[in-house]
């Protein structure tokens, strides 16, 4: 029998350290004040692609139900936690989830996540919990080397407001931004609005760096009140995270890809291979949907990323206790006298190497 | 570690190679690689691929910069970050058909290597097309009645000419383009910013 592309058998190390990744993200989200929830695993297409959420349905895993509506596989966490908190009514402000979601679009269609939501909170302290949640986590699981990137939507919808573009060329330049495409930007910029515009979007594009090297902009965006509070929120928010332990690295050009974002953007990467370990911002737009308006941001944790990086050096000693059904009940009374090893009890050794220790039971052994 | 960069094998390739000299980068070890699929220089590792296999390693970061023809973007959609145009590899993408051949009254047949441009184009144009993919030699399809048209990159137009071909209609043009792998633009920003300034600056070379 044959596997999808995308779809794999996970044995032994891999899934322990997965297992030991959920694990500690439980502790340190219940340790911080968060409340489980979870979602089913089969949700209606439109939870996803309806227009405050945006995703396109051919990335979603779909079928038709019985009746002919399109039911898909969980294929984002905020999205259903939002749909399942605003049916809650719950005075709760501060949720974690952990579990699959499945995607079309991307290598691998089931990846694992775990997650944060804080909602109905003052949003300097949503934030900051977020991003400290972030590094409490990544500290649990013992990985420094990483990086804390902080974008803000506001910037590029400041710097494209006077531009009056129409929703198809504002794609197109969302899509450029995105791409660091910075001929299609200019292209775009010029034909909407002056050279000026046009080189100060561009500029964007390159803005990305620590802190101390973003700091130029607060002079060359003094005379813009709303970019000036977007910079030193970014810097407010970047100093409670460098005096926590954790890097920071400013992208002013990062747009959202996703319409419900609203503010400011997470993402963090793994400095050893790149890789990027979790990703979130704040979505108080998502609540629309629910004609709620409510202050909500979050992260989500790739665990498939998270755990290939974790150390594993609790290398337990590996004991077989070569028994018979005659002496099988004394072998597991055995057992108890191992408490830090990993006991097993064979009747037949097939694999001698496979064991540190040996130990035969006879019928005399006591 | 140096920077690696992924280009792609072929004429883009020298053209690159001269693009380079004229920047003053080291570029012996390039010239002289016989069958080697990768190289290190003074100041870069390459690796040496196919074009959609070059946005394949950038995407995945095992390439840090790539060098790329646009078409292979355009086809690809690779999630890279796609910086800017070079100045080399000009083509125009073009929908070609049989000297004096008219388009028969029903549904077209287009062969093509490009099959997701060749869709987004008829699909603009409000039209729904066969398209037939094939991997190479396209010029000969309509001339052996595998199809009506071709859609294709054309640079000079000669391969076109010499196999009895005309253009019908020319709807983009691309360049060569520098892309980045997302995480490694922001991560060895410090190694790949100058890098990334030269390429920018040097409009015109000989």
């Amino acid at each position: 029998m044959f596997l999808p592309d995308g779809s794999q058998d996970e044995i032994g190390l891999p899934l322990n350290n997965k297992a030991k990744a959920t694990e500690l993200f439980r502790k340190v989200a219940t340790e911080r004040g968060f409340k489980a929830i979870s979602t089913p695993v089969v949700e209606y297409a439109k939870t996803f692609t309806n227009t405050h959420v945006g995703m396109k349905l051919h990335s979603l895993l779909k079928w038709f139900n019985k009746e002919g509506e399109i039911e898909v596989l969980r294929a984002d966490w905020t999205t259903a936690v939002a749909r399942a908190i605003s049916n809650q009514k719950s005075k709760q402000t501060k949720w974690f989830y952990e579990g699959s979601v499945f995607r079309n679009d991307r290598e691998g269609i089931e990846s694992k996540q775990a997650g944060i939501e804080i909602i109905r909170t003052e949003p300097f302290l949503g934030e900051a919990e977020s991003v400290l949640t972030a590094v409490a986590y990544l500290k649990e699981l013992e990985i420094s080397n990483y990086l804390i990137e902080l974008g803000h939507t506001g910037i590029f919808e400041e710097l494209t407001n006077s531009l009056k573009l129409d929703s198809e060329t504002e794609e197109r330049l969302l899509d450029a931004m995105h791409d660091k495409r910075r001929d299609i930007v200019y292209e775009i910029a010029i034909d909407y609005g002056s050279i000026q515009q046009a080189e100060q979007l561009t500029e964007l594009i390159d803005a990305y760096g620590s802190v101390d090297q973003l700091k130029k902009y607060r002079s060359i965006w003094k005379d813009n009140k709303r970019l000036t509070r977007i910079l030193n929120h970014l810097i407010e928010l970047a100093n409670v995270i460098e005096s926590n332990g954790g890097e920071v690295l400013l992208d002013l050009g990062r747009v959202k890809n996703l319409p419900y974002y609203c503010g400011v953007m997470f993402k963090g990467y793994l400095k050893e291979n790149g890789e990027s370990c979790f990703s979130g911002g704040r979505y108080d737009k998502l609540y629309e949907q629910f004609d709620e308006k409510v202050s909500a941001v979050g992260l989500a944790f790739d665990i498939d990323v998270l755990a290939t990086h974790i150390n594993n050096n609790e290398r337990k000693e590996s004991i077989c206790i070569v028994a018979s059904k005659a002496t099988h009940i004394q072998a597991e009374q055995l057992r108890s006298n191992y408490p830090n090893a990993n006991v097993d009890i064979q009747y037949e050794i097939k694999d001698s190497d496979a064991y540190d220790t040996i130990i035969h039971v006879n019928e005399n052994t006591n | 570690m140096k920077p690696i960069i992924a280009l792609t094998k072929g004429r883009l390739e020298k053209q690159f190679i001269k693009f380079l000299q004229s920047l003053n980068y080291e570029v012996e070890p390039i010239i002289n690689k016989g069958r080697k699929l990768r190289v290190e220089t003074d100041t870069f590792q390459f690796i040496f691929a196919k074009g959609p296999d070059v946005t394949t390693y950038v995407e995945h970061g095992i390439a840090d910069l790539g060098i790329v023809g646009g078409d292979i973007i355009a086809e690809f959609q690779p999630d890279v970050f796609n910086l800017f145009p070079l100045p080399f590899g000009h083509c125009r993408m073009a929908v070609a058909t049989e000297d004096g051949k008219v388009w028969p009254n029903q549904k077209k047949k287009i062969a093509s290597k490009y099959t997701g441009i060749t869709k987004e184009y008829f699909r603009n144009k409000g039209e729904s097309v066969d398209i037939i993919k094939l991997e190479g030699s396209v010029e000969l399809a309509p001339i052996l009645g595998l199809a009506d048209g071709i859609v294709d990159i054309v640079e000079t137009g000669t391969t076109l000419k010499e196999n009895g071909l005309v253009v019908q209609e020319e709807f983009f043009s691309f360049s060569a383009r520098c892309i980045a792998n997302r995480s490694s633009l922001k991560i060895k920003r410090d190694v790949l910013t100058p890098i990334i300034e030269s390429f920018q600056k040097q409009e015109e070379y000989v």
